[in-house]
């Protein structure tokens, strides 16, 4: 690979002793595959200082930020914290966190499902303790933490981070890093991408007065006007190495040459194009071309650029114009085909599986009828050509695309769009995380593709990129609000107009933020009284169709068979709230009340034995999903093989007896109150605490935000293990009801509760991903599901059709909510 | 080293060879430790795997449009369509055309359901065939009631029950649909933008690939082959019963995943898919031969389908980023 001379020499190896250090950092070097992101850096940060790290995309900066905090260790290479070293065996994100080093990704990582408050606890949880009121001392911290970075900000520290907008996720993320307790050095990643002016300069203030108490800072920005203005020292790395070090009294152009920054010339040397014959190929009218007052039309041989502050529509409108090639949009006219270039190449781009041939070829594969046969080799001809253009090297085809550096993996992945016949090639920022010669091999292809009749749409974050355009749509909350030509195109004529707007505007990003929390209030709202409706209205049937019913006598009769479903459902709420689903906990509900009947009566320390033995056995299950990376649902459903077979062992056929002990526990009764009522009030009182209590919010954040939690020194598996003791505890608790209830056991009765335990977490208003949950909800749902069979007895329907209700049920319940969450999710 | 590293390289090509190498294994052990088993058990082995492999099929195809996704309505899909043929051929020879368009109708129509459910409402696949086979479940309760005489068209049975030199007819049923499925999926457009799909998503998505007519059509091949599969083995079995259908649940998922395939999607093996059905049922074979309990059978299944995803779990990790959909932020 061509490594690009260093243009600027390091100044001085390290600015200051390491005595005075905050953090020192030796030699960091790291290697993913074949790429080395870290080549033996140095990094010192003095106390009170804020250090500037600044440096192309892919240049080493975030790598290196994953070694400081604990989330990667480093192939080689030492750290020390406040002059004492640190052992790089046992140092991992929690331990980071203790030595008082704390970062806020770029990334966001707050768990959306839980509070501003909730999240707190996440990065600091050590003030709280397993008691109502818990909360109090977080909201306390967030509120604090928050008007000491960001005065006036007026965020509700109660409300669920999903329902603030972009803008004041960003402050609650860095205000809850900033205000924890026995802080030495923050680290802040691209803090202010979606603050506006007014936040920023309030950071900035914030940063410095800390700065000036002895704190210390490394602030990682793209905007070298905010380095310029907040760091006391500047790094620069490039190609995962430190190529500039110095004070800040370093012209913005050169800092711009350290990075390796815009080789203007060579960008326009390439352009030189011969001039096709152009056809429009693509038309784009209606609201978002409303600030320009007029409609664009795209011609082939252009080479147009997206540009903007970052996610202002750029991606949308690529993905709008992709979307157009299949389906009808008023408003963007595509003529002939599209095809799709992404820079996030992980998630967008690769098939891990396959060759680079087989990569490449897809696009082009994907185009035919499905059922015609076809063979690896018959589009060499045409890969090899693409390669070649892109000077890939053709020998490296037949690899797997894994065994290439990230440029190459992305030549390969222009080479698909550019061997299909599109006319159109969209391309979402496909430089990103590419070294500086394959940046040049692709202008060059991108031109040259250009000139041979293809309209190229170019969305990109590195502003210098653009130079390389005809012209340049400038984007701001989802509009195109400037279109420059080649002759006005300079980078400072683009991030003028970028900022043109961002300047009268009060609240960061552009979003819908104000319509949408209240229309999804309104879905949630709806969603979660759902459950409590349709119980009153099956309890009001019930009493109609039979008065006895409303009795404290018929309701206990009622809910008798209730109980056993209530606990299960709530097994499975736990299970949920990890974004994870239990196949095996209706059979394991089934195993239990086998065991309780029978080896509990007979020898009960056996049976007590036998008991402890299946908590192990769930807590492996647990284990295993975490650790072997396996969908719960296939192992819990192999482990209900397993529970019905050892009932099924235990006791071939249904009976059995209820230990006395468990009969009483079960039985006892208070005159005028049905007892199962209470038992079921019990379950769920129990269930809401647990799933309310600080264990239950980790349980919860992992459900949404398990990378996050695993970043900020919570383990997955651990909390995986839990996870499953818990929905072990309550299973047990149902198959004991079943068994005190009842007073025998049929290994068989088990099996229906899990479709019914699913359904009832669904119909209680739980997300069956995200880890929202509700245990009132659920415990509702449950009520109404059992009591469905009791209605359509009393109606005359035979028990035949319960299965089918049950089903009908809960696709309904299902139906309706992907419904409604489509309908919020489109705003 | 080298070889080491070849070896390790046509594995993960050739995914079927370690249920191959345990096919044979195990029969080389269970030959030699009791004289129990012979050529004609082989033979019974046989057919109950080509019963099997052909569910299996179907579920490899809905395994591998990936986020895991597995069909739970095969048993009950086999079942309802045991009993509607039974129920409209009623025996007689001259109405087998119509039993089959009846099974065919009942697969696509099942299958289409169930493509409905998961691409258009976005409801997980396995919440929404675990509730589709609960109607069907009730659908069969009432068939069983319908159900008049359990008479098998003559034709049909002899075709079911027929051997071909020793060979089970239904084998050479079983290993045409592989060999189909593994032209399917090796050697045409389709099966190269199934496995695409599988691997990553957005990225079939982003490569032109209509990625909701992919997943949907696993759906129906899946139910298809199981209404087929329903109508061949009530004919075998000279009947139907309520839960012909269930042992289909859980092996039609472990033949899969012990033939090689990626119970995340993306890579499948329909050769594969062939040895682990064998493998699956040779092991319940030497249970029963053993005489074990049908308690202790279920567990051994059950461990040994957990035993396998967690052996071969951890290789994709490491191979794939995750494509799951991030419930973080919209």
């Amino acid at each position: 690979m061509a490594t690009n001379a260093v243009s600027v020499r390091p100044r001085s190896e390290a600015m200051v002793s390491s005595a005075a250090c905050m953090v020192e950092m030796r030699g960091i070097t790291k290697a993913y595959g074949p790429t080395l992101a870290n080549r033996a850096i140095d990094l010192l940060v003095p106390r009170g200082a804020v250090v500037g790290l600044v440096g192309g995309n892919g240049a080493g900066k975030s790598t290196l930020m994953r070694s400081l905090s604990g989330v990667e260790a480093p192939d080689a290479g030492s750290i020390a914290i406040d002059g004492r070293p640190v052992d790089l065996r046992i140092y991992d994100a929690g331990e980071a966190q203790r030595r008082g080093i704390r970062i806020v990704h770029q990334e966001l990582s707050l768990c959306g499902n839980l509070t501003v408050a909730e999240n707190f606890f996440l990065e600091t949880p050590e003030a709280a303790r397993p008691r109502p009121g818990w909360r109090r001392v977080y909201r306390a911290r967030a509120r604090a933490a928050l008007d000491a970075v960001f005065p006036g900000n007026g965020i509700d520290v109660d409300r669920r981070i999903d329902d603030l907008p972009l803008g004041q996720r960003q402050m609650v993320e860095i205000a809850r890093a900033a205000g924890a307790p026995g802080l030495m050095l923050l680290v802040l990643d691209e803090p202010t991408s979606s603050l506006d002016i007014e936040r920023s300069r309030q950071l900035r203030t914030f940063i410095k007065e800390r700065a000036a108490a002895g704190l210390a800072f490394i602030f990682i920005s793209h905007k070298l006007n905010e380095i310029m203005d907040i760091s006391t020292g500047i790094v620069v790395l490039r190609n995962g190495a430190v190529v500039w070090s110095g004070s800040t009294d370093i012209s913005a152009a050169a800092l711009v040459e350290a990075m390796g920054g815009p080789a203007e010339n060579v960008l326009r040397s390439q352009h030189a194009r011969v001039a096709s014959r152009k056809t429009m190929v693509l038309r784009v009218s209606g609201d978002i071309v409303a600030p320009l007052g007029r409609n664009l039309e795209f011609f082939t041989g252009e080479i147009v650029g997206l540009a903007g502050l970052e996610g202002s529509g750029q991606k949308a409108f690529l993905h709008r114009i992709f979307a157009a090639a299949r389906r009808k949009d008023a408003g963007v006219r595509l003529i002939g085909n599209a095809s799709f270039v992404s820079g996030d190449r992980q998630r967008e781009g690769i098939f891990a599986f396959w060759s680079v041939l087989a990569n490449m070829d897809i696009a082009r594969v994907a185009q035919r009828f499905a059922l015609r046969p076809f063979r690896d080799a018959s589009d060499e001809g045409a890969t090899r050509d693409a390669a070649h253009r892109l000077r890939l090297d053709a020998e490296r085809l037949a690899s797997g695309i894994l065994d290439l550096s990230g440029g190459n993996q992305q030549k390969a992945l222009v080479g698909r769009a550019l061997i299909t016949d599109a006319a159109t090639i969209l391309l979402d920022d496909p430089t990103r995380g590419v070294d500086v010669g394959a940046k040049a091999d692709f202008y060059t292809a991108l031109a040259r593709s250009a000139g041979v009749g293809r309209l190229m749409m170019w969305h990109s974050t590195e502003d210098a990129e653009f130079l390389e355009c005809d012209r340049v749509l400038v984007f701001s909350r989802g509009r195109i609000i400037r279109e420059l030509f080649r002759a006005d195109l300079s980078e400072q004529a683009i991030v003028d107009a970028s900022f043109a707007e961002m300047t009268t505007a009060t609240n960061g990003m552009p979003s819908a933020a104000a319509t949408t929390p209240t229309r999804r209030r309104w879905a949630e709202t709806a969603l979660a009284t759902a459950p409590f409706i349709s119980l009153v209205v099956v309890l009001a049937v019930l009493s109609f169709v039979n008065p006895t019913a409303a009795s404290p006598f018929g309701l206990d009769l009622l809910l008798g068979p209730a109980v056993a479903l209530v606990l299960v459902a709530l097994a499975q709420m736990f299970a949920v709230s990890g974004s994870e689903i239990d196949l095996g906990i209706g059979a394991f509900a089934g195993f239990v009340n086998v065991l309780s009947a029978t080896l509990l009566v007979e020898r009960p320390l056996v049976g007590l034995a036998g008991i402890a033995l299946a908590f192990m056995a769930y807590a492996g299950l647990g284990l295993l999903i975490q650790w072997r990376k396996i969908p719960a649902i296939v192992v819990t459903l192999g482990a209900s093989f397993i529970w019905s077979g050892v009932g099924y062992t235990l006791q071939p056929t249904p009976g059995g007896s209820s230990p006395d002990w468990l009969t009483a526990l079960f039985g006892w009764s208070i005159p005028g109150i049905p007892t199962m009522a209470v038992l079921i009030l019990l379950a769920g009182l129990v269930a809401f605490a647990l799933d309310r209590s600080p264990l239950g919010v980790v349980l919860r954040g992992f459900g949404n935000n398990a990378a996050a939690l695993n970043r900020g020194g919570w383990s997955p598996t651990r909390y995986a293990i839990v996870r499953y003791l818990i929905v072990a505890l309550f299973g047990t608790i149902a198959g004991l009801s079943l068994t005190a209830i009842n007073t025998a056991s049929d290994i068989n009765a088990g099996g229906p509760f899990t479709l019914l335990s699913i359904a009832s977490v669904v119909m209680g208003g739980c997300s069956l991903i995200g880890g929202r949950v509700a245990s009132g909800g659920v415990v509702a749902g449950a009520l109404t599901l059992s009591l469905i069979g009791a209605v359509l007895a009393t109606v005359g329907v035979s028990t035949d059709y319960n299965a089918a209700v049950q089903g009908l049920l809960l696709l309904l319940v299902l139906i309706l909510r992907s419904g409604l969450s489509t309908r919020t999710a489109d705003q | 080293m080298n070889s080491v590293g070849n070896l390790l390289k046509l594995l993960g090509r050739a995914r079927w060879i370690p249920s191959f190498l345990g096919v044979v294994l195990l029969w080389v052990v269970l030959s030699a430790i009791t004289s129990r088993v012979s050529l004609q058990s082989l033979s019974g082995v046989l057919a109950t795997a080509s019963f099997l492999a052909i569910a299996a099929l179907g579920q490899m195809f809905v395994i591998t449009g990936g986020r895991g996704n597995i069909d739970l309505s095969i048993p009950n899909v086999l079942t309802l369509s045991a009993y509607a043929s039974l129920i409209v051929v009623e025996g007689q020879n001259g109405r087998l055309l119509l039993g089959f368009a009846t099974v065919l109708g009942i697969g696509l129509l099942i299958g289409s359901a169930n493509a409905v459910l998961v691409c258009l409402f976005r409801i997980p696949a396995i919440i929404a065939t675990l509730a589709s086979g609960y109607v069907l479940a009730t659908a069969t309760l009432l068939a069983n009631r319908w159900l008049v005489s359990a008479a098998v068209a003559p034709a049909l049975k002899y075709v079911a029950a027929a051997r071909l030199g020793g060979i089970p007819f239904m084998t050479l049923v079983a290993i045409a649909a592989v060999a189909a499925a593994a032209l399917v999926l090796g050697r045409f457009v389709y099966g190269r933008t199934l496995s695409a799909v599988g691997q990553n998503r957005r990225a079939a998505a982003l490569a032109g690939i209509d990625v909701t007519r992919v997943v949907a059509s696993t759906f129906v091949i899946s139910a298809v082959l199981a209404a087929l599969d329903g109508w061949a083995l009530g004919a075998y079995v000279g009947g139907a019963f309520p839960d012909m259908g269930t042992p289909y649940l859980l092996q039609s998922v472990g033949a899969v995943v012990l033939g090689g395939s990626l119970i995340m999607g993306g890579a499948s093996t329909a050769l594969g898919t062939l040895f682990g059905s064998i493998l699956l049922v040779l092991i319940v074979t030497t249970m029963q031969i053993a005489g074990l309990p049908p308690g202790t059978q279920d567990i051994v299944q059950g461990v040994v389908v957990i035993a396998v995803l967690g052996l071969a779990g951890v290789k994709r990790s490491r191979a794939v980023p995750k494509n799951l959909p991030s419930p973080a932020t919209p």
